[in-house]
């Protein structure tokens, strides 16, 4: 038998599920490492998630996704990144959960997320822009920025299981929003944006200038867009700019 | 690519999650910290800063758990060129990884698992550390494993293949005391028969960790109890044949207060300093 036969049976066993029973103590250990370290991974990238469905019903879903979703990467912080898709499938009648394990998922991924560096408001006063340059000027989204419509409040539940001994209301339902999430200095943060407000905003995080950003905004809005852009820039959802050619 | 390591004599521990805030709050009394490499790369924010703060303060080791030095598959490029991205930020004492494979194209395992002790592994195992090597510019530590299976085809014992290995590829050897310790338990050699046919030369550092009681006998290494009393017998009979060298207690899970492993790498200080 070559190596690579002899592995891939080897990863075959101690990835198979009960219906195959290891072929030695020695090979029993290596299953039961391999679950553990999985499940291990899950429990902690998805801890609040676990609070609000109950142990019982997370394990039964982590051993479906461990069953079903091989690791394929060389880091174990990846293992996560495709559990809310199954959430979402699991926990069709309680929607907020694959809305929790999303947040849960990129707050984790905004915390270590690359380094980005932030524009601030007093960095972006200190490049002097000409006008011209505003039609021109593209904003770097800050590090581990990502969204996601929700239609609960979110944040509420989420910070309410920040409690191991809290044991909350289900979300109410709110008015459809987007619900961003993005580092700021060390801290990962969230914040629930209007649907009208989103829609300014994602030109820039597609690579619109801000020209074009304002111009899709429209002429009557501009003073509303320029006082989101002051927000965003204070909430630090830009990690820098350049100039267009 | 070949070079050298100069010996470091000195005692540290893993830095974990659990005692980020002790070594960032002081300067604690280890000689070095050792990471795990992958935990800090392609990433930034507070791990990224945790160690750069501990940086300053210490020397520290890069250990790696995701090479896969055994797969006949090669190595994954990417994954080595976010590590030298993370060697040259740090300017480690040195880095290591285990003589163990962890997957398959598609599947990770995320464990060391163990490799048949054969020509055809041992090809592998060289042609992977020489190009590793070569990528990090820089001369590899390569750690024994504990393991609970052995494969019928093995032509080699494992620390005939180790020889062989830092022979063939330059690399040095991380003596893991507490895994030969296990591994003898499991496939019942004598540990200082291995400990024996360690080049002396190439050993530049010595884990040491606690294990647990498995199935059948087996011994499983866990990381989560203090070093037994058979570990540290080996490891002062290997500390007489490997010294100067660096020491490191691994405690993985079931972590204690600093205080607790600081205590226990006292230990290892004293066992280090009498006569086996």
């Amino acid at each position: 038998m070559s190596l690579i036969e002899r592995q891939r049976g080897f990863i075959a066993e101690i990835a198979a599920d009960d219906d195959l029973a290891p072929s030695s103590p020695g090979m029993a250990i290596y299953r039961n490492a391999y679950r553990a370290r999985l499940a291990d991974a899950l429990a902690v990238s998805f801890e609040r998630t676990r609070r609000w469905v109950g142990a019982d019903m997370f394990d039964l879903a982590s051993a479906h996704y461990i069953l079903s979703h091989p690791p394929c990467s060389w880091t174990l912080d990846a293992y996560g990144e495709r559990f809310p898709d199954v959430a979402r499938e699991l926990f069709a009648q309680d929607p907020e959960v694959a809305d929790l394990t999303w947040l849960e998922w990129h707050m984790q991924q905004a915390f270590a997320a690359p380094d980005r560096g932030e524009l601030t408001p007093a960095m972006l006063a200190g490049a002097e822009l000409g006008e011209s340059d505003w039609e021109r000027l593209e904003l770097l989204p800050a590090a581990g920025l990502a969204f996601r419509p929700v239609a609960c409040a979110l944040p509420t539940l989420w910070s309410a299981l920040a409690d191991p001994a809290a044991r909350p209301l289900s979300p109410a339902a709110i008015e459809p929003a987007m619900l961003l999430v993005w580092r700021k200095g060390l801290a990962p943060h969230y914040r629930l944006v209007a649907l009208d407000e989103f829609a300014a905003l994602a030109p820039l995080l597609d690579g619109a200038s801000f020209g074009e950003a304002a111009a899709q905004a429209g002429e009557d809005r501009l003073d509303q867009f320029g006082q989101w852009f002051a927000q965003w820039l204070g909430d630090g959802l830009f990690a820098g700019l350049r100039l267009a050619d | 690519m070949t070079g050298e390591i100069a010996p470091f004599t000195g005692f540290g521990l893993g830095l974990r999650k659990e005692h980020h805030a002790a070594f960032l709050a002081a300067e604690q009394p280890v000689d070095f910290v050792e990471i795990i490499s992958e935990n800090f790369m392609a990433c930034g924010g507070r791990p990224l800063h945790t160690l750069g703060a501990v940086r300053e303060r210490h020397p520290v080791i890069m250990h790696g758990v995701s090479m896969s030095l055994g797969s006949p598959h090669g190595l994954d490029r990417d994954y080595l060129a976010e590590l030298k991205m993370l060697a040259d930020r740090v300017s480690p004492l040195w880095l290591s990884d285990h003589l163990c494979w962890t997957g398959v194209p598609g599947h990770t395992a995320h464990d060391l698992l163990p490799l048949p002790y054969t020509d055809e592994a041992l090809e592998s195992v060289i042609a992977n550390l020489r190009l590793a090597q070569d990528v990090l510019e820089r001369p590899l530590l390569v750690e024994n494993p504990s393991s609970y299976h052995a494969f019928p085809e093995s032509t080699l014992s494992e620390w005939e293949f180790l020889r062989i290995l830092a022979e063939e590829s330059g690399c040095y050897l991380l003596l893991d005391v507490n895994n030969v310790f296990v591994s003898s338990v499991n496939h019942r050699f004598d540990p200082l028969e291995f400990l024996d046919a360690i080049p002396r030369d190439r050993v530049r550092q010595i884990h040491l960790a606690g294990h647990s009681q498995g199935p059948e006998g087996l011994l499983i290494d866990t990381h989560d109890a203090p070093v037994c009393a058979e570990v540290w017998a080996l490891y002062a009979q290997a500390v007489e044949r490997f010294a100067p060298c660096a020491t490191m207690i691994e405690r993985d899970d079931a972590v204690p207060p600093l205080g607790e492993l600081l205590a226990e790498l006292d230990q290892a200080r004293s066992h280090a300093s009498l006569p086996a």
